[in-house]
């Protein structure tokens, strides 16, 4: 496993990017273009979309955070509490400090 | 498997009996707009917020070539030979029709051998050979 220094911290505000994908991702949909807070940051691991093309040990790693986001921000009609939150798993590429990217 | 012309029309009936009554024919058109395109890549397996009906629970146990292609696509990364990540992007890149149309691990065993011969690990002719050979052992033991 790799240490490496991620760029954002538990607590900080970041923004999903909205990002022209090629052949394959694993961030959804969903998250593009949406605001959430890191709440945990996972081990580095090899780029997905490069993984994804076979590449392994040799190749370039990034830092995960596990990101928050309130499930009314995700869903315009989410009829649930106010409260709901979904959690899922961002490689540190596809994130921005909050409020900079086109939203 | 030989196909006659008769065979290849019940394969493309069966293949277009999977699609909707009312669809947008698609056949290779010269130009298509940037939405389309953009449609068209769509990573098959990111469901996420995409409509769709309850689906029945039902429990299935995994039949023996199911497990065997679980542990034989395990054995392969272990050996480094593959990703789960690629075996994911694999299944993708099969295209909406065998993706929805096969079932869970004859998806992954397809990729499989598909990721085998990229790489030239196994040839499609030994392939085909072992499959003839294995046909034929099955047959015999029905019969």
């Amino acid at each position: 496993m790799k240490t490496m220094t991620p760029r954002f911290q538990v607590g900080d505000r970041v923004t999903v990017r909205d990002a022209t994908t090629m052949f394959h991702t694993r961030t959804q949909g969903f998250t593009r273009g949406q605001t959430g807070t890191v709440v945990e940051h996972r081990p580095a691991w090899i780029v997905p979309e490069d993984e994804a093309f076979g590449i392994m040990e040799n190749g370039r790693y990034t830092p995960f955070y596990v990101v928050r986001f309130k499930q009314t921000d995700l869903w315009p009609d989410y009829t649930g509490f106010e409260v709901d939150t979904l959690e899922t798993e961002c490689s540190e590429m596809w994130l921005e400090p909050a409020g900079k990217g086109k939203k | 498997m030989a196909t006659t012309s008769t065979q290849y029309d019940q394969l493309q009936r069966q293949a277009s009996n999977l699609s909707p009554a009312d669809r947008l024919p698609l056949d290779s058109p010269y130009e298509i707009s940037n939405e389309l395109y953009d449609a068209l890549r769509k990573v098959l397996h990111d469901v996420g917020g995409q409509p769709d009906t309850p689906v029945p629970f039902t429990e299935k146990g995994e039949e023996d070539w199911e497990m065997n292609t679980y542990l034989t696509c395990e054995c392969l990364g272990w050996r480094g030979v593959w990703n789960s990540e690629e075996r994911r992007r694999r299944e993708n890149d099969l295209g909406a029709t065998q993706y929805f149309g096969l079932p869970y691990y004859a998806r992954w065993i397809t990729v499989a051998a598909k990721a085998l011969v990229d790489r030239g690990l196994i040839t499609t002719d030994e392939l085909g050979q072992k499959i003839d050979e294995v046909r034929t052992r099955l047959e015999r033991k029905r019969s």
